[in-house]
């Protein structure tokens, strides 16, 4: 057997699998000790505020996957 | 608590949601693995999206959120973080997994293991192994929901009652309608859940602070217990390599009633659609830990963390509430442990009996179904009435096998050369360390044991399937068709599979 690995074959793939990267990284060590302070933004811990901001990226990032895939026609 | 409204609108959510999963056949039969298994692969994006949000919102959401809230802080977001990785997850693997099964027929994970390395042998081991993690937490959810019910009746329904009662209400439209039951009782559970978590959430905040903002719960949390805010937590136990590591044991923890989800799907495209918006279903947790947060202060002196929710509720807010609480908290364990015995009796069937008693497709549809029985009543209720103390290291080492089973899938969706006694090896390597530093030496050095397993079966994999002969070509390229459709990318240039 030849072939290696599956991995991205177009330049919108590997955006989307960066941004897949990007998105776990943001929700785990290092990143999150940036935002590990005691202090409130829009009246809820920075921790919370961070975590559901990675959780709406994570909606945004699937959207966009979306288009990608319907645009490519393939699944 | 002496109203009988918490009890009377706590019984009747059971005997809607034993309506509604009872009138989910619409007279079909149930006797094939397709229909009963997988609901006939028919499943729309609104019910797959409410089906996967209330089956990975159990009771923890309910009681062990808040309660980790109450004791440790805001370590407890580390849950709505890695549900929503499992929604990119499903996103990238759902549809794949889903083409599999319509186009080999699979209804289970292991069915697709079993073929990707033609090994029924592999295929078994892996659904009785998955058997005992979601046993396990099936046990766990019941406790739960017979907790609920003792709490609701004032101590009229003991847990033993409790027990009995919840699984024969599960078993009679599991039996009956199947994957069906659990896809129409989960939407009806998910929409419950979210009004009854906000309702409760907002009441709570507005009798603890006189507003409906959140800011004032936080706000004397700053002043007094500050602690609470950051990591490693008011325990001290939630360090940063614990919450990455956790995050991403779960996030390759693939459980079996999730790849029957993705599977009962009516096409891969409803697949991602509901993965896609599955993130914004965990806004349903916020309100129950904020309320946990209220309980620091409101009840500092609480005997078990995750009670705070029901003591509170019963503390300061009207009768209707503690009944919807009640419903809300029940429907949370229930449509998290029904797919887990569901899934539990369809793999056993199709994937251990099937091939042993070499039975015809036929009567495995018949035996997928029967066998809820023995799994709930003899297995099942006896371990939640006895409540073992080891339940809940019996769960963890569950949980920690699942991610164990990740070179299984490597060899599924991204590698080729993946062979099965290389998954084999890694899977026990993997285990083996996983047991032992979950049993042992708890999590060393504040890693998850189940990343510490990771870390030896990968290499054993990889080294052991380079060494060992690789699965029949005409096999991996029909998988490789759908994993990888546009190819490979090898050495900086694109391959055809």
């Amino acid at each position: 057997m030849e072939r290696l690995l599956v991995l991205p074959t177009s330049r919108a793939g590997w955006g989307l699998f960066i941004a897949f990267v990007v998105l776990v990284l943001a929700g785990t060590w290092p990143v999150i000790g940036w935002v590990n302070r005691a202090t409130l933004v829009m009246g809820l811990p920075l921790l919370v505020v961070w975590s559901y901001l990675v959780i709406f990226a994570c909606v945004v990032v699937m959207l966009i996957g979306n288009r990608i895939v319907e645009r490519d026609d393939h699944e | 608590m002496n109203s009988p409204w918490p009890l009377l609108i706590t019984l009747t959510y059971v005997a809607i949601a034993m309506v509604i999963g009872l009138r989910a056949r619409a007279g079909r039969s149930m006797n094939s693995l397709e229909e009963w298994g997988v609901a006939g692969r028919s499943m729309g994006p609104v019910t797959l999206y409410l089906l996967i949000a209330a089956g990975s919102v159990s009771a923890y959401t309910f009681m062990g959120a808040p309660g980790w809230a109450y004791s440790k802080g805001v370590a407890v977001f580390y849950v709505a973080i890695y549900l929503s990785y499992l929604a990119l997850v499903a996103w990238y693997f759902g549809p794949k997994v889903w083409q599999f099964g319509e186009q080999f027929g699979h209804v289970t994970q292991a069915s697709a293991i079993s073929d990707r390395y033609q090994s029924p042998a592999l295929g078994a081991l892996a659904a009785l192994v998955m058997a005992i993690g979601s046993i396990a937490y099936a046990v766990l959810q019941t406790i739960g929901s017979a907790y609920i019910l003792f709490v609701m009746s004032g101590g009229l329904i003991p847990i033993w009652l409790g027990v009995v009662l919840v699984l024969a209400c599960i078993a009679v439209y599991l039996y009956a309608s199947g994957q069906r039951a659990i896809g129409r009782t989960n939407a009806f559970q998910g929409v419950l859940m979210l009004i009854v978590a906000w309702a409760v959430g907002l009441w709570a905040v507005h009798s603890a602070t006189g507003g409906l903002s959140f800011a004032g719960v936080f706000e004397r949390i700053q002043a007094e217990h500050s602690e609470f805010l950051t990591l490693p937590g008011a325990g001290g136990d939630m360090s940063f390599s614990f919450w990455t590591t956790s995050i991403i044991v779960s996030m390759f923890s693939f459980m079996p009633p999730v790849w029957t989800q993705w599977m009962s799907a009516s096409s891969a495209r409803t697949i991602r659609r509901s993965a896609t918006w599955l993130p914004t279903y965990y806004v349903v947790i916020l309100p129950m830990v904020v309320v946990g947060f209220i309980g620091i202060f409101s009840l500092p002196e609480l005997a078990r963390a995750d009670t705070v929710v029901l003591e509170y509720a019963m503390q300061h807010l009207p009768v209707v509430l503690v009944g919807l609480l009640g419903a809300g908290t029940l429907a949370a364990s229930m449509s998290s442990s029904e797919p887990f015995i569901h899934s539990v009796s369809l793999s056993l069937s199709k994937d251990v009996l099937q091939p042993v008693l070499k039975l015809s497709d036929g009567v495995t549809g018949k035996l997928a179904r029967l066998l809820i029985l023995p799994i709930m009543f003899l297995v099942v209720a006896p371990l939640a009435i006895a409540e073992p103390g080891s339940l809940v290291m019996i769960l963890l080492v569950g949980l920690g096998f699942a991610s164990q089973v990740l070179p299984a899938f490597i060899g599924m969706f991204f590698w080729p050369r993946a062979s099965r006694l290389g998954v084999m090896a890694g899977i026990v390597a993997g285990f083996l360390i996983t047991v032992a530093f979950t049993t042992l030496w708890p999590h060393p050095m504040g890693i998850h044991a189940g990343f510490w397993g990771l870390m030896l079966n990968l290499p054993v994999f990889v080294a052991v399937s380079l060494i060992t002969p690789a699965t029949h070509a005409e096999v991996v390229e029909r998988f490789f068709r759908i994993a990888a459709p546009r190819g490979f990318t090898q050495r900086g240039r694109r391959a055809a599979v």
